[in-house]
């Protein structure tokens, strides 16, 4: 076969091809009839559209069976992890204190994060509950009822509010930054059994600790109040005002990097799973240059 | 003469120097084994043939792109290290499987060598000595008994009664006598050269050794043997062709998916993971694995039906058989000379010629009856070994040669007790059988008491027998002996001769009591009796008749499309004979020369066109040109060659091949192996057969049965059709493993199956289904079947290939997809929200990824997701198992493995899909054959 092939010149291999393409004698267009085309081509057609149309179907009938409210399955989710704010590419908090503009996109991402935490937001959308318990809106008579968010000042983020003249811009300009930390949202997740929960950081190495310096926490304690949860999804609870907790870093050495990380001190919660870095706690380097 | 041209003397010997010297200068008198490829080229050749080269570029890639990443320092560079390791890993460990299983097929030398005699009495410096049969030179004279091995080529010099059994080089099945008469020109056929490797069985001979080592007749078949190439298999080249369809397949998707992604703005990285994906996800990694599998176990299931398999893919090649040149002896005969005709009272009469043969069915009521029986019971020197009195007489082991043989089991099964009988008519004289002669003769006391007259008897050719007669028994008495009872005995010995079978005639006298008395002294130096006058008694006929089982499977083959070609050392009216009777020319098809006897004309008056069968004489054969002989193997369908040399076999195995043909050759003797090694399946006698020849092939029948080359087709035909199966449901899972890459890459969706993920299923769980459906049915068609054409009913061909990917394998991936979805939805992604996430969803940075429902996950909560993803995608792949209906523990196994038991019923409606679809396709496949539908769905 392989040496039938060699023997063939050029001209007969593209006469072949030719014959192929089209051969008028069995009037075949590449190796088939018009005819035969025509019913493949068919056959194809109806095939496809039958086979997209049952796709289409099973999704429907999917869609149709799944709650828009609650999500089946909850069990990947059971220790909710933690993020940064201001979130780069990188779990990175890195600037020079000298140079602004190092520095001010982070402001702006601290800015825009905490526009929905304005107080006049707040107060036009959220309801003042009563700290220190869950806020628990159960569906009485109707199922799924629009739920009521419950107010976060953003006032009491203290200096990491972001409140106070231009200049400060979240103490970056100073070289004290604040980091904001928030825990994930989890539908119905009841977090610290009905104990007050909060937010602690320190160096990711016990004896960095020192060179990490003084932080200071806002709300005082890194408290979180249990009135935020639990959370009832986007759907029923539209205006649902995450949690923040700030840290600021007060005298953080300049000029070498830091590993600081924060955890959630809430019973019940198990924040050392090996694999997962970010449940129930958020690692990040910190490095502030000084020129 | 000869002492001259060896440089020896009869008496004395070569001196010991004399012998060192040509030692030296013609090497050991042994086979030089063939040049081996070292072991090592071997393997590397296993790991860089089939699919492996893809696989490497694979794992090469893999380790680039870990290199890079590596040296970025991103954060998890590792997955593509072990990646490559892992793909690395299969392409070795495949490679081991194939190289074990390629290092099983023995090397056809090793037995050769083990044939070559231990030790040799040598005449040297007139002394005997006894000599390794390796230290032997040209001029040695050597000394020989029954038993013994011929050392190396002799030519004799002194025999008394030697015989020599040549079978394992000509393939005749007697013992051929050996003098120191030079009578034919051939070598081969010369009464005074005894050969390498073949054993004297009876009688001594001395003689002066010719050729050593390679230069005898047995080194030049074997060297012969190793200089033929062994063609790839039939399989083999399916097997390739697919490879090379399924990695131009994967190749082309592979790039055109590269150059998509990279025009797509992803990393050229990311694009060398995506087109290792790719690769991986189309190279079926656990196919070749399967193939060896299924084949290996349908050779069992052949071994149990003894045919034994040496080389796995020879399975396949026996169903793709069309052409199978038999050997006569042993194969389609039983390989014993057996009593088949008898001719007395002007009568013929048939015996029963099967393997088991009890009682003789024939007419013994006859007094000429008796006194033939007699005959063949007084005269003949054969003799039962003691203590076999339970076996039945067929198994038996006699001392003799194989005509008396036959005359010895026929009165025994006959008459019962013939030792007993000649114990009772005591031998008093005897003239052994000679080639002058050409008769035997003893005289006995007779078992009447009142009976004192001795009884001569003889046999002898029947027409040396007929001229020492003047009287012929009819029905008990004497008759004299005219013309016309002779015309009627020419007659009768023709008919039987023409049949090709050995005739004998036997005559009696009873001696007159006068003349001789009890004490006459009998001298058979001098013949001081009556050797003429003779009464004739009767002709016995003797054939090695076919095996019961031949004509059956002869006529399976037949209706399997099977030509049967028999190819045989013998004369060709014994060949022609066989023929017949087995079906191999069929009783209404003739000759040139049957027609030319029929229509009264000049052979070459005939049209050659017309004669369906052909006896091909070896004589024709050499002087034959390869275009005649290919005229003669289209033209003729029942083809008969008779005399033919180790080297005509080959030719015209070779001929059958160039015809196109799948070419299968049975032998047993050494001179096949040569044409064992040439054909596309050689298959060895496991009883009859020489070890060469069991070396030289590739298939064993271990009963020696034609009968079971019929099964092996069938098993071949069935495995041909099985790994079609196979192959079509693995091509299936290939697409559902392709598609998930494709949408990944064009949707951006995340991941729905990974690449260690496909290995897993390719090497792990598909292999069992797989190798399940070499557990199949045939069907019912599958012995009437003409054999595959080689060039146009391929393995894998447009219509399955089609067929799995773009129909059952699109219809699968889609089940797949429709699961995937589900569990993404039930765990909080919805459809709509998954389109377009990759790059957020892969970060290691975005650790609040947002939900449908406003949850925020982690990376690692999404990577496990992921899995969960993976897993689910997986047991769909498994729904053929659904469709198939089999294997229902291993989905039980496999169901521990998903998060969710309830994933399973996503898949159910498409699993009924498939089936149904597949179903309806076989249905108007069978319902409107050669339509439309058929030419697009059958493959």
């Amino acid at each position: 076969m392989a040496r039938d092939k060699q023997k063939r010149s050029c001209g007969q291999v593209l006469a072949e091809w030719r014959a192929f393409v089209w051969d008028p004698r069995s009037r075949q267009v590449l190796g088939r009839t018009a005819t035969s085309w025509g019913l493949i081509l068919l056959f194809y057609l109806l095939f496809y559209g039958f086979l997209a149309g049952l796709f289409a179907l099973t999704m429907w009938v999917l869609l149709q069976t799944v709650d828009p409210h609650v999500p089946k399955y909850q069990d990947r989710l059971a220790t909710p992890g933690m993020m940064i704010r201001p979130r780069t590419e990188t779990l990175d908090v890195a600037f020079n204190v000298s140079a602004a503009e190092t520095w001010q996109h982070y402001v702006r991402l601290l800015h825009d994060f905490l526009e929905p935490y304005n107080d006049s937001v707040q107060a036009a959308r959220n309801a003042a509950c009563r700290p220190g318990r869950y806020h628990e809106q159960p569906d009485e008579a109707v199922p799924n009822v629009p739920k009521r968010a419950c107010r976060f000042a953003r006032s009491a983020l203290g200096p990491c509010a972001g409140l106070g003249p231009p200049g400060t811009a979240f103490g970056y300009a100073a070289g004290r930054p604040c980091v904001l930390l928030k825990v994930n949202r989890v539908i119905n997740y009841f977090p610290g059994e009905n104990k007050s929960i909060n937010v602690v950081c320190a160096a990711k190495r016990e004896e960095d600790a020192a060179r990490l310096g003084e932080m200071a926490m806002f709300p005082p304690n890194g408290t979180i109040d249990l009135m935020y949860f639990p959370y009832y999804g986007k759907r029923v609870h539209v205006n649902y005002t995450q949690p923040v907790v700030a840290v600021q870093f007060l005298n953080a050495t300049a000029n070498e990097d830091h590993h600081v990380e924060c955890r959630l001190n809430a019973a019940g919660l198990r924040a050392d799973d090996e694999r997962d870095k970010f449940a129930g706690r958020v690692a990040f380097r910190l490095r502030i240059n000084r020129d | 003469e000869l002492e001259e041209k060896y440089g020896t003397s009869i008496s004395k010997g070569l001196s010991s120097a004399r012998a060192a010297e040509i030692l030296a200068r013609d090497g050991p008198n042994s086979l030089t084994p063939p040049k081996a490829t070292p072991e090592i080229v071997k393997f590397l050749k296993q790991m860089v043939g089939g699919f492996s080269i893809l696989l490497w570029i694979g794992a090469a890639f893999s380790w680039i792109s870990f290199g890079i990443q590596f040296a970025q320092g991103a954060e998890s560079p590792f997955d593509n290290l072990y990646l490559g390791v892992v793909l690395a890993l299969v392409v070795i460990l495949t490679g081991i499987f194939a190289y074990y299983q390629e290092a099983k097929s023995t090397n056809i030398m090793a037995s050769f060598s083990k044939m070559i005699p231990q030790q040799a009495l040598v005449i040297r410096d007139a002394e005997k000595k006894e000599l390794p049969a390796d230290q032997l030179v040209v001029g040695d004279i050597v000394e020989i008994k029954g038993g013994d091995r011929i050392p190396a080529d002799i030519r004799l010099i002194f025999t008394q009664g030697c015989k020599v059994d040549n079978s394992s080089l000509t393939g005749e099945s007697e013992p051929q006598s050996r003098s120191c008469d030079f009578t034919h020109e051939n070598p081969l056929e010369t009464r005074n050269i005894a050969f390498y490797s073949t054993t004297c069985v009876e009688g001594t001979a001395t003689g002066i050794v010719i050729n050593t080592g390679d230069r005898t007749i047995i080194g030049r078949i074997a060297s012969l043997a190793s200089g033929v190439g062994n063609g790839k298999t039939p399989i083999a080249i399916e097997i390739e062709h697919f490879v090379y369809l399924v990695a131009g397949v994967a190749i082309s998707i592979g790039v055109l998916f590269f150059i998509i992604s990279v025009s797509m703005r992803y990393k050229i990285l990311d694009s060398i993971i995506f087109l290792i994906g790719i690769i991986v996800a189309n190279v079926p990694e656990g196919l070749l694995a399967t193939v060896t599998v299924s084949l290996s176990l349908t050779a069992k299931r052949m071994a149990k039906k003894n045919c034994l398999v040496k080389n796995l893919e020879a399975v396949e090649t026996l169903g793709s058989t069309s052409i199978i040149c038999s050997d006569k002896t042993g194969t389609l005969t039983q390989n014993r000379m057996t009593v088949a005709h008898l001719w007395f009272d002007d009568q013929i009469y048939s015996a029963d010629t099967s393997e088991d043969q009890t009682t003789q069915p024939f007419d013994q009521s006859s007094q000429t009856w008796t006194a033939l029986s007699k005959i063949v019971t007084l005269c003949n020197r054969a003799e039962f070994r003691p203590g076999q009195e339970n076996l039945p007489v067929m198994k038996r082991v006699v001392v003799g040669d194989a005509s008396e043989t036959a005359l010895l089991k026929f009165a025994e099964v006959v008459l019962g007790d013939v030792m007993d009988i000649r114990a009772r008519n005591k031998k008093v004289a005897e003239i052994p059988f000679n080639s002058t002669n050409k008769f035997q003769l003893s005289i006995h006391e007779t078992d009447d008491r009142n009976d004192k007259r001795f009884l001569l008897v003889m046999k002898g050719a029947p027409e040396r027998i007929l001229e020492r007669c003047s009287t012929i028994m009819i029905n008990g008495k004497e008759e004299p002996l005219d013309s016309e009872k002779a015309e009627a005995f020419q007659t009768a010995y023709m008919e039987l001769g023409g049949m090709g079978e050995r005739v004998l005639g036997f005559c009696h006298l009873y001696l007159p009591e006068n003349e001789f008395p009890d004490t006459y002294p009998f001298d058979t130096d001098s013949m001081n009796f009556p050797t003429s006058n003779l009464c004739f008694v009767g002709l016995l006929s003797m054939i090695d008749p076919p095996r019961s089982t031949v004509p059956d499977a002869v006529s399976k083959c037949r209706s399997a499309g099977i030509k049967v070609i028999m190819v045989t050392g013998d004369h060709p009216i014994t060949a022609k004979a066989i023929a017949k009777s087995v079906g191999i020319i069929s009783a209404t098809s003739e000759t040139v020369e049957d027609m030319a006897k029929r229509l009264n004309v000049p052979v070459e008056r005939v049209d050659r066109r017309q004669a369906t069968a052909a006896v091909v004489n070896g004589m024709e054969l050499k002087d034959m040109s390869l275009q005649q002989l290919d005229e003669v193997l289209c033209n003729h369908s029942e083809i008969v060659f008779a005399r033919t040399s180790p080297q005509q076999k080959l030719i015209i195995v070779e001929g059958c091949q160039r015809q196109g043909a799948v070419v299968a050759v049975t032998g047993d003797g050494v001179n096949d192996s040569p044409a064992l090694k040439k054909a596309d399946i050689g298959i060895a006698m496991g009883i009859a057969g020489s070890d060469a020849a069991k070396n030289a092939a590739d298939m064993v029948l271990l009963d020696d049965n034609f009968a079971s080359i019929v099964t092996g087709v069938e098993e071949g035909r069935l495995i041909f059709d099985n790994l079609k199966k196979t192959i079509a449901y693995t091509l299936t899972k290939n697409i559902a493993e392709l598609c998930p890459f494709l949408i990944y890459i064009i949707a951006s969706i995340p991941m729905p199956i990974g690449t260690i993920t496909i290995l897993f299923i390719d090497l792990g769980t598909d292999i069992i289904p797989s190798v399940a459906l070499a557990y199949e049915k045939a069907e019912s068609d599958i012995m009437n079947r003409r054999p595959r054409n080689k060039s146009k009913d391929r393995l894998v061909n447009e219509q399955l290939a089609v067929y799995s990917y773009l129909h059952i394998g699109i219809m699968q991936s889609v089940g797949a997809f429709v699961t995937y979805f589900t569990v993404y939805a039930e765990q909080g992604f919805l459809p709509t929200t998954l389109l377009g996430v990759r790059v957020n969803w892969e970060s290691n940075a975005i650790n609040d990824f947002e939900d449908s429902y406003g949850q925020e996950w982690t990376k690692y909560q999404r990577t496990y997701l992921q899995w969960t993803g993976y897993t689910a995608f997986f047991v769909i792949l498994q729904v053929p198992y659904l469709t198939h209906g089999m294997l229902r523990c291993f989905q039980i196994r496999t169901s521990f493995l998903t998060p969710r038991f309830q994933y399973w019923f996503v898949a159910v409606p498409f699993a009924i899909l498939i089936w149904v679809y597949d179903e309806v396709r076989k249905l108007f496949i069978r319902r409107y054959p050669g339509s439309w539908w058929d030419k697009n769905m059958y493959y």
